[in-house]
C-alpha cells in the first residue's frame, strides 16, 4: 500500500499537504488545476521534490530515506524522457530488467505492436513527434520492473484515437503486471477509462 | 541598412587578414625568388624533425587529453571542493602564462640545479623531449580540463533525473551521459592542443637541448637566424602550414558541437558517490594543484640567491610599459577586427550557408594554423629592403601579434553574437534600425564577452617572445624577452624575480577576467 502521511511540499511561499492512501495494483487518476501540486506530489514519490513534513510509505516501508535509485519506482516526466543522441531502442533498453535478451526484446515489440510505434525503434528522438516521443517513453516505464508506476500527464501529447490506444494499453499491462499507477490527467475520459479511483486535488 | 554596412566593413577587415599572410609569404618567396628547396622533403635531418614534431605534438595532446578527464570528472562531481574557483582561475593563468614564466619555473624546480633535481636520479635530465612535454602538458592541461568541465555542466539537469530514475549503473551514466557529452569536445580540443604544441616556439627554443629535439618551427628559426637559407625556411614553412592546415581542416570539419539542452546542470540531482570514489576525486584534485603551482612556487625560492645591488640596475619600467603598450594596442585591434569579421560570419550562418560560413570562420581564423615564425620573417624580410626596423619594427609587432590573436577573440565572441541572433535577430529587423542604431543595441549585449576578450588577448600578447624575437632591436625591450635574456646567460635568479613580477601581473589580469565572466 502506498501512504501519504502528512506529506507537506514546500516551496517558497507556495506548499501543499497530502494526506491519502493508495491500496496495490490500483490506477489512481490525479486531477486539480495548475498549480494544485500533482506533478510536486509525483516527483516528492520519486525522489526530486524535497519534503517539508510527513511521510511516504510504500509497503510499510518510508521512501523518504530511501535515495532515488533505491526507491520501487518507475516515472514518466512530462517531457525530457528520451535521450537525444541515442536511438529509440537504445532508449528503450535503459532501465528495462529481464531475465534473458531475447525475453526483454519479445516484451519491447509486443508493447510497440500494441502502441503502433514498432516503426519508428530505429529512428533517433529527433524525427518523431511528441506524441510518438511520449509512446515510447510510456512503452519503457510500464515494462520496467518497479511496482509503482508514476505517469505525469502521459497522453497530452496525443490525438483521440491514439489516447484512448495507450490508455487501454497501461490499464492492461499495469493490471496483468500488478502495478500501482498515478497518472496525473486533465481530461475526464482519462480518468473513465483507467481509474479505479480519482483524486482531485483543490 | 544595418547590416549591409556591418558586412561591408567585415569584408574589408577579413581581406586586411589575409593581406598581411600574403604579404608575409611574398616577403619570403620574393627573396628565395619563388624557389623552394626541395632537397628539404629527401633530407634525412627534416625527415627526423617532421617525426619529431608530430611525436612531441602528438604526445603532448594525448597526455593534456587523457589527463584532463578525470580532473574535469572530478570538479563536476564535488561542486563543494575546497578551493575550486581559484583553481578555475589558476587554469585559466596557467593556460595564458607567458611560457617565458613557467620555463624559468622549471628550470629552478628541474632544472641541473633545480630544487627537486637531486630526488630524480642522476640521469634526469629536463632538457629534450620530457621537459618539452612537461611544459606542454603544463600549458594545455589547464584548457582540456576548463573545456571538458564546461562540457560536463553542460548536461541537462533533465538527463540527470532521467538517469537517476532508471537507475543507471555508474558505468552505464558514463556510456549514456558523460562519454556522448565529452566525445563532441575530445577531438576538438585534441587537434587545437596538437596544433598550439606542433607550433610552439620559446618551449623547443628553451627546453629542446639540441638538434634530436628541434621541431619544424625552431628549424624555420635556425635556417632564418643563422643560416639565411631563405628557400629551406619557405619550404619548411609550407610543409609547417599544410600539416597544422590539415588538423585544423580536421577539427572543423568532424568536431561536432556538443549536444545541448536549454535546461541547466543543477548538481542536486548529480549521483552521490561513495566515500572511495570521493577520496579517488580528491586526491586527483588536489594532485593537479600540485602540478600547476609547482613550477609558479619555484621562482621563489630563487628570489633568496638574488644579488639585490645587480637589481636595482635592472631598467624594469621601460620593458614594462613597452609589454603593456604592445599588448594593449594589439588586444583592442584583435577584439575590434573580431567584430568586424563576425558580421558576414553570422551573415551566412543566418542564412543558413553553411559552406560559406565554414569558408569565412577557415579565414579568420587561419592564423591559427600559421606559425608566427613565418609570418614575423616574411615581414621582416620584405621590410629590411623597404623599411628602417628601427621606426617600424614596433609596428609589426602588433601587427603580427593582432593576426594571431583574431581568433581568440573570434572564439570568445562568437557564441554571445550567435544567441544574439537567435533571439533578436527578427526583432532587429523588424525594428528596420539603422547601423549606429544596431550597434547600440549589440554592444551592451556583447560588452562581458567585449571585456573578456579583450583581457585574454592582452594576456596573450603580453607573453609573446617569437615575433618579438625577430623584431627585437637594443632600443626598445620587451618584460619576456628581458627574462630570456638573463635565462640565456644562466642569470636564474634574476629571471625568477622577473617572472615572478610578471605572474603577478598576469594573475591580477586573470583575476579580472575571472570576475568579468562570473559577473
Amino acid at each position: 500500500m502506498l501512504v501519504m502521511q502528512n506529506l507537506l511540499l514546500r516551496r517558497g511561499s507556495w506548499q501543499r499537504r497530502y494526506h491519502f492512501q493508495v491500496e496495490p495494483n490500483t490506477i489512481l487518476t490525479i486531477q486539480g488545476r495548475s498549480g494544485a501540486g500533482k506533478s510536486a506530489l509525483l516527483a516528492a514519490i520519486a525522489g526530486f521534490e524535497p519534503v517539508a513534513e510527513g511521510d511516504i510509505q510504500w509497503q510499510g516501508q518510508s521512501l523518504l530515506r530511501l535515495a532515488i535509485e533505491q526507491r520501487p519506482v518507475s516515472m514518466l516526466f512530462q517531457e525530457h524522457n528520451l535521450f537525444e543522441h541515442l536511438s529509440i531502442a537504445q532508449n528503450l533498453k535503459l532501465g528495462l530488467k529481464f531475465s534473458s535478451a531475447t525475453e526483454q526484446q519479445a516484451a519491447i515489440n509486443t508493447a510497440a505492436d500494441a502502441l503502433e510505434i514498432s516503426a519508428y525503434l530505429k529512428k533517433m528522438p529527433k524525427e518523431l513527434s511528441g506524441g510518438q516521443r511520449q509512446r515510447v517513453a510510456l512503452l519503457r516505464t510500464l515494462l520496467r520492473p518497479e511496482p509503482l508506476i508514476l505517469l505525469d500527464e502521459p497522453f497530452a501529447e496525443l490525438d483521440a484515437y491514439t489516447r484512448e490506444l495507450a490508455a487501454l494499453w497501461v490499464r492492461q499491462t499495469a493490471k496483468t503486471a500488478h502495478k500501482t499507477v498515478l497518472l496525473v490527467t486533465h481530461q475526464d475520459e482519462d480518468v473513465e477509462r483507467l481509474a479505479d479511483q480519482n483524486l482531485i486535488l483543490d | 541598412m544595418a547590416q549591409r554596412s556591418s558586412q561591408i566593413s567585415g569584408y574589408l577587415a577579413l581581406v586586411a587578414l589575409v593581406s598581411v599572410t600574403a604579404w608575409a609569404f611574398y616577403g619570403l618567396s620574393s627573396l628565395a625568388e619563388g624557389r623552394l628547396a626541395g632537397s628539404v622533403f629527401t633530407d634525412p635531418y627534416i625527415h627526423r624533425i617532421l617525426g619529431f614534431s608530430l611525436k612531441q605534438a602528438a604526445l603532448s595532446a594525448s597526455a593534456a587529453v587523457l589527463l584532463a578527464v578525470p580532473v574535469a570528472r572530478a570538479l563536476y562531481y564535488l561542486p563543494n571542493l575546497l578551493g575550486k574557483r581559484a583553481f578555475l582561475a589558476l587554469c585559466l593563468l596557467c593556460f595564458v602564462l607567458p611560457t617565458l614564466i613557467l620555463i624559468t619555473g622549471l628550470v629552478a624546480l628541474l632544472g641541473s640545479a633545480g630544487s627537486l633535481s637531486p630526488y630524480l636520479g642522476k640521469s634526469w635530465n629536463l632538457y629534450g623531449l620530457q621537459g618539452i612535454l612537461l611544459a606542454h602538458l603544463f600549458l594545455n592541461l589547464p584548457f582540456a580540463i576548463r573545456s571538458f568541465y564546461l562540457q560536463l555542466q553542460a548536461l541537462p539537469a533533465s538527463s540527470w533525473i532521467l538517469a537517476r530514475q532508471l537507475k543507471l549503473s555508474s558505468w552505464q551514466q558514463w556510456a549514456v551521459l558523460e562519454w556522448p557529452q565529452l566525445r563532441a569536445r575530445l577531438l576538438t580540443v585534441w587537434v587545437f592542443i596538437f596544433v598550439l604544441c606542433f607550433n610552439s616556439f620559446a618551449v623547443v627554443l628553451s627546453l629542446g637541448g639540441g638538434p634530436q629535439s628541434t621541431t619544424l618551427e625552431v628549424a624555420i628559426y635556425q635556417a632564418l637566424k643563422y643560416d639565411f637559407n631563405i628557400p629551406e625556411a619557405l619550404s619548411l614553412a609550407w610543409l609547417q602550414l599544410l600539416i597544422t592546415g590539415s588538423f585544423y581542416l580536421a577539427m572543423t570539419r568532424f568536431g561536432s558541437s556538443a549536444w545541448l539542452s536549454a535546461d541547466t546542470a543543477r548538481p542536486e540531482f548529480l549521483p552521490r558517490l561513495r566515500s572511495w570514489q570521493m577520496l579517488y576525486q580528491q586526491l586527483i584534485y588536489y594532485l593537479t594543484w600540485t602540478f600547476f603551482l609547482l613550477p609558479l612556487l619555484a621562482l621563489i625560492p630563487s628570489w633568496w640567491q638574488i644579488n639585490f645591488e645587480g637589481l636595482t640596475k635592472i631598467n624594469l619600467i621601460k620593458p614594462l610599459i613597452t609589454t603593456l603598450s604592445l599588448g594593449l594596442i594589439a588586444a583592442s585591434l584583435a577584439v575590434l577586427i573580431a567584430v568586424l569579421v563576425l558580421s558576414p560570419i553570422r551573415w551566412a550562418r543566418r542564412q543558413q550557408q553553411q559552406q560559406k560560413q565554414w569558408l569565412l570562420e577557415g579565414l579568420a581564423n587561419h592564423s591559427l594554423v600559421l606559425p608566427a615564425m613565418v609570418l614575423s620573417v616574411g615581414l621582416y624580410v620584405w621590410s629590411l629592403r623597404h623599411l628602417d626596423l628601427e621606426v617600424w619594427g614596433i609596428f609589426f609587432v602588433i601587427l603580427v601579434n593582432t593576426l594571431i590573436l583574431v581568433p581568440f577573440a573570434v572564439q570568445q565572441l562568437k557564441p554571445r553574437l550567435f544567441q544574439f541572433d537567435d533571439q533578436y535577430q527578427y526583432l532587429a529587423q523588424q525594428l528596420k534600425l539603422n547601423a549606429w542604431a544596431y550597434w547600440q543595441v549589440v554592444l551592451p549585449w556583447l560588452q562581458r564577452d567585449l571585456q573578456a576578450a579583450f583581457v585574454l588577448c592582452l594576456l596573450l600578447a603580453m607573453g609573446d617572445v617569437a615575433v618579438f624575437s625577430i623584431f627585437a632591436t637594443d632600443t626598445w625591450i620587451s618584460l619576456p624577452w628581458l627574462i630570456y635574456s638573463y635565462a640565456g646567460s644562466y642569470r636564474i635568479a634574476e629571471a625568477s624575480v622577473l617572472a615572478c613580477l610578471f605572474l603577478l601581473i598576469c594573475a591580477a589580469l586573470v583575476v579580472w577576467l575571472e570576475k568579468i565572466k562570473n559577473k
